[in-house]
């Protein structure tokens, strides 16, 4: 009986090992692929930042094979001890990673810091139980059981990393999940060898809060990522939504709602009523009887809430890509308050579809036409911008219609504001540049078209206006001295100028 | 809306783009690629196998059916839809042109999926010479110039010339704007490409006694100075040479040159065909730079389909034409309906030849002295693959942004062509690449035979692995790839062809009755030299004494 249970007990301590090393095998290799992952993300080019992980990580397990001399004694404890280490650590490493990008410059740094650290504990590992199991096998026997569930871990962890790991539990709740495995094993092993090692209370403790910290770290994951997200925002996000095209993230404090495009501010609402009365009444003021108008992106409504203003419009055409921004400014409280419900009005007709290509199937005509696209910051975008573009308006305008242009600023970036308005010359308009002063922004820049030549504005604003009146609107068109207008080429499709000024003059800017 | 550039602004757009981590995987481990490959579909084409083989084979049939024409025209590529063109723009001659294929196009052929049309052939065409004035005036024609400047040059639709960024190349692991190599190459070897560009400059105003340009499109308006026409006896290779212009990084982009218009090397090249590449266009525009290109997303079958426009009631298809004699003064066409597979006889009193002449060669045999009285076994073609890929996206790495021309350097592949390139949408759903590669590093029927003998997946192979030297992760984008074999892609412009006597009598008409226009017999396959010989022939077919 007694030389039965023992036997049995032998053969359990056996098997109980060799589990733990393929947990550590399945465990180590998962930690370097989610690093691998995150820093391709983060950083881009995967070739290199797999290489370079794969590369850092197997080194550093070299190096923890070659400390694990130095212990000699309470080997199972120290076994024990480091895979509560390993989980803590290969568990957290992933919010660490993202908590961590925003904030430390040198990123790499804590990067490989964690990869060289569970490479290490891992390296440590694999001959600690060999030892352990020294006299429990034959050599030969015990090389080959290790070696084998050591490689048999590491093929599960790389199949199973793609398929099933990334897609359905996202990188976060990975590593928190392995970080699990591994503390979940050094437990049973504290259970299992309670009488044979020392310091058994301290290890179970520490067990149990590692598994504490970890599954509270599971449950949470999403919330970490999107605390992640908001460290790069200055103030709280109430919405985000990543559309087809963009993330879309709306913050807000107690003085102001914010919406960000790809990290873009788009307006504040503190002083976006600048930026809407600037863009619309000029124009649309000096239009007689204007029924139709047409606004080109703009999802927000609020350019929108400006031209209902106008009693006379009959139908305002929105035109903008995305339907998840349309769609948020119809249903989210604050913002609906914000455009006073614009995109509600029974007059407004909103089209998802993309700009250039509606526009050249389009055949009506209207009075006004609002143009509100992102600044040309890249190669599709500078289509929007470019002479091609500008001469589908003709056919669009009546014959005293006017078009208005948000045209970046005229001060950070001259010659991009006046490329845009010598592409529109060259299309035969007649352009009105102005600007406005909007503290989210800067000096920024407009520019009013239209095919006759001579420009006669109104001078009764709505009076509801905070902003623009006719005395305000003498400023706007008026270019000091330091905002001089400068030659500029005619932005076309097939040179895109507009683009490489843009990029010019705003990376000196942001420099 | 205005954008705010800020110390934040990285960061944020990299949050952003995680935040749809859980889903997409841009650079997962290559585990994944196997069960990715599987999902991707694709097909093996190209001009009908089936007629080629009966072809080679030789058809003997006497048709019973027979049917009187006027002019015929064998073939409607470039070429062929030129001639009927210029026919009807130009007399009241019935006509009627006899296509293999289902389409029109000939080596302007191109297919379409749910999102764009892309090229399988011929897809841009770059400016033509302001001297060319049938071409301009084919091009006013159809929109392409919309109208003249006060200097009386010309403005080009803007939809048409190449949107920008036009070309950019891959070398040492970045992205370079424009194609010829200059990131990272040492200053000597960027000295001799200056060098060798400021002599192309030179060479493409050079003119020789006769006061013609040196090298000209049409090819045939070129200078008959021998100093110009003696540079066909050298390879290009032994140009460059004697030049002392030995930069590897040079060798390259000469070579690149030569494989993207010739489909054959440095080595195999004539150096007045290579240096013609360079020096012959000069064009002048109102509103583009001179060395522009005018493309479409379906590359030059755009231009074959307005061509067809202009003769479209004329056009008989899938008729394969496998004999041309002559009887009692009156021009015997044989053919084929592919479709009834009936064999039909046409007996014309003027026939053109917008064939190629290795199929001339089967299809003159009944017109020995003809045959006997030139050498179409000198024409070598080089076999050409093209590949077609639907991507999900093209993947981003380092450098310059996705171009219409994407090169990569260092590989004897010619790169790919974003086909979506000239459509205004700023996101393409999904985006599909055209492939081009030459097989010209063998003799041409050793690689017409490895052409044709290799599978599908062994195409597609190579196709992924050339493009994965720029893109390692590409596999996981593709949804679609297409192959497209085509064993006589292009003429090979050898040392000695262009000016000598092989491609002179091939031009040569017969007897009044049967003219010839192919791209082949310029000795160079290109838009301009197909539509200049069919317009040549519509001439002298006019002006022959039977006319
Ligand atoms: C891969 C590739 C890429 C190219 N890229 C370019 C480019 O970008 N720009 C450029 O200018 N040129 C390019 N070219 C060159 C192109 O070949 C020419 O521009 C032009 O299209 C040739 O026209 P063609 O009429 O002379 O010849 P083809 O296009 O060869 O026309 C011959 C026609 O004859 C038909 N035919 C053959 N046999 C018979 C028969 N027995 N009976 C009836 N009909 C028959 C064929 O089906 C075909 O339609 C490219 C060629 C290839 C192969």
């Amino acid at each position: 009986m007694a030389k039965d249970s023992l036997l049995l007990m032998r053969i359990n301590v056996k098997a109980l090992l060799l589990f733990s090393v393929f947990v550590v095998a399945t465990c180590g290799l998962v930690y370097e692929l989610v690093a691998g992952t995150l820093a391709s993300y983060l950083l881009g080019d995967s070739v290199t930042q797999f290489s370079t992980i794969i590369g850092v990580y197997l080194f550093s397990m070299g190096i923890g094979s070659y400390l694990s001399k130095f212990f000699n004694r309470n080997l199972i404890a120290w076994f024990i001890q480091i895979e509560v280490l390993v989980a803590v650590v290969g568990g957290l490493s992933s919010s660490i990673l993202f908590l961590l990008f925003n904030q430390v410059a040198s990123f790499r740094i804590v990067l490989y810091m964690l990869v060289s650290l569970t490479g290490i504990l891992v390296g440590l590992e694999i001959p600690l139980i060999m030892r352990i199991l020294e006299d429990r096998f034959e050599f030969k026997d015990l090389v080959s059981k290790v070696f084998t569930f050591d490689y048999i871990g590491a093929l599960l962890a790389s199949v199973v990393f793609p398929l099933l790991l990334v897609p359905y539990l996202g990188l976060l709740r990975t590593s928190f999940f392995f970080g699990l495995m591994n503390a979940g094993v050094a437990l049973w092993l504290c259970f299992f060898f309670s009488k044979e090692i020392s310091w058994t209370r301290y290890l179970k403790t520490t067990c149990m809060l590692a598994i504490a910290l970890l599954v509270a770290g599971f449950i949470l994951s999403d919330r970490i990522m999107s605390f992640a997200e908001s460290m790069a925002y200055a103030d709280k996000i109430v919405y985000s939504v990543q559309s087809p095209y963009q993330r879309v993230v709306l913050t807000k404090n107690e003085h102001e709602l914010r919406l960000f495009l790809n990290g873009n501010l788009q307006f504040s609402s503190a002083d976006e009523y600048r930026y809407h009365e600037a863009l619309v009444h000029p124009g649309l003021n000096a239009v007689p009887n204007p029924r139709q108008v047409l606004v080109l992106g703009g999802g927000d409504g609020l350019a929108v809430r400006e031209i209902l203003r106008y009693p006379g419009v009959e139908k305002v055409t929105l035109v903008d890509l995305d339907p998840e921004v349309t769609k948020i400014f119809k249903s989210h409280a604050s913002l609906v308050a914000l455009n006073q419900e614009s995109l509600l009005s029974e007059k407004v007709e909103v089209i998802n579809a993309d700009a250039f290509q509606w526009l050249r199937e389009n055949r009506k005509q209207f009075d006004f036409v609002v143009i509100d696209f992102p600044d040309p910051s890249n190669y599709s975008i500078g289509k929007l911008y470019s002479n091609v573009f500008y001469r589908l308006l003709e056919n669009t305008l009546t014959p005293e219609g006017k078009v208005v242009i948000q045209a970046t600023s005229p001060f950070v970036a001259p010659k991009s504001y006046w490329c845009v308005v010598n592409t529109l010359q060259s299309c035969g308009f007649s352009t009105l540049p102005y600007h406005a002063h909007v503290p989210s922004f800067g000096d920024w820049g407009f520019v009013l078209a239209q095919r006759k030549t001579n420009w006669q504005l109104n001078p009764d604003y709505p009076k509801e206006l905070k902003f623009v009146d006719a005395a305000s609107f003498a400023q706007m068109a008026v270019f000091p001295k330091d905002m001089p207008r400068v030659e500029t080429e005619v932005n076309k499709l097939n040179n895109q100028v507009l683009v490489h000024y843009f990029e010019e003059e705003w990376a000196q800017f942001v420099n | 809306m205005p954008k705010q550039s800020g110390r934040r602004d990285f960061l944020r757009k990299s949050m952003a783009a995680l935040g749809g981590l859980a889903v997409s995987g841009g650079g997962l481990a290559a585990c994944a690629n196997k069960a990715q490959a599987q999902q991707m579909q694709g097909q093996l084409l190209g001009p009908s196998f089936k007629a080629g083989h009966l072809l080679r084979k030789g058809i003997t049939v006497e048709p019973t059916e027979v049917e009187e024409q006027e002019v015929v025209i064998v073939g409607g590529g470039a070429s062929g839809l030129a001639a009927a063109r210029w026919l009807k723009k130009h007399s009241a001659k019935k006509i009627l042109l006899l296509e293999l294929e289902s389409e029109t196009g000939g080596n302007a052929a191109a297919g379409k999926n749910g999102h764009t049309a892309y090229p399988w052939g011929a897809h841009y065409l770059p400016l033509p010479n302001n001297s060319f004035t049938e071409l301009l005036e084919f091009l006013q024609e159809t929109n392409v110039i919309t109208g003249f400047d006060g200097e009386g040059l010309p403005n080009y639709n803007e939809y048409y010339l190449c949107f920008d960024p036009e070309e950019r190349l891959y070398i040492h692991n970045y992205w370079q704007e424009g194609l010829v190599p200059h990131w990272g190459v040492p200053e000597a070897d960027q000295q001799q490409i200056a060098r060798f560009q400021q002599l192309m400059e030179e060479l493409k105003q050079a003119q020789g006694k006769d006061g013609k340009f040196a090298f000209d499109i049409p090819l045939g308006h070129s200078s008959a100075d021998v100093q110009y026409r003696d540079l066909d006896k050298l390879t290009m290779l032994e140009w460059l040479q004697q030049q002392e212009l030995t930069s590897e990084y040079l060798h390259w982009y000469v070579d690149y040159c030569c494989r993207d218009d010739f489909g054959s090397s440095i080595a195999h090249t004539s150096a007045w065909a290579g240096i013609h590449y360079f020096a012959a266009r000069k064009a002048r525009a109102a509103n583009s730079e001179s060395h522009r290109v005018l493309t479409w997303p379906e590359g030059n079958n755009w231009l074959v389909q307005r061509l067809r426009e202009s003769c479209a009631d004329s056009i008989r298809t899938n008729a394969m034409v496998y004999r041309v004699g002559e009887q009692e003064g009156k021009v015997v066409i044989d053919y084929m309906d592919l479709r009834t597979q009936q064999y039909k006889r046409l007996l014309a009193k003027q026939c053109v030849m917008a064939t190629p002449q290795f199929v001339n060669q089967r299809l003159l045999s009944a017109l020995p002295a003809l045959l006997d009285s030139r050498n179409l076994r000198k024409f070598n073609y080089a076999p050409w693959l093209v590949a077609n890929l639907t991507l999900k996206d093209v993947p981003r790495s380092k450098g310059f942004g996705l171009s219409w021309d994407n090169v990569i350097y260092g590989s004897k592949s010619l790169g790919y062509v974003y086909a979506n390139h000239q459509q205004v949408a700023l996101f393409p759903e999904k985006k599909t690449i055209t492939f081009y590669h030459a097989l010209a590093d063998e003799a041409p029927a050793a690689a017409r035979g490895k052409a044709y003998g290799s599978s599908y997946d062994t195409w597609k192979e190579f196709v992924l692995q050339e493009l994965e030297k720029a893109h390692p992760s590409l596999r996981e984008q593709v949804e679609q790839l297409d192959v497209w074999v085509w064993g006589h892609g292009m003429i090979r412009p050898t040392p000695g062809f262009i000016w000598g006597q092989d491609r002179e009598m091939a031009n040569m008409p017969y007897a009044d009755k049967v003219y010839f226009a192919h791209t082949d017999l310029s000795g160079i396959s290109v838009f301009e030299e197909a539509f200049y010989q069919g317009v040549t022939a519509a001439r002298q077919l006019l002006s022959s004494k039977l006319a």
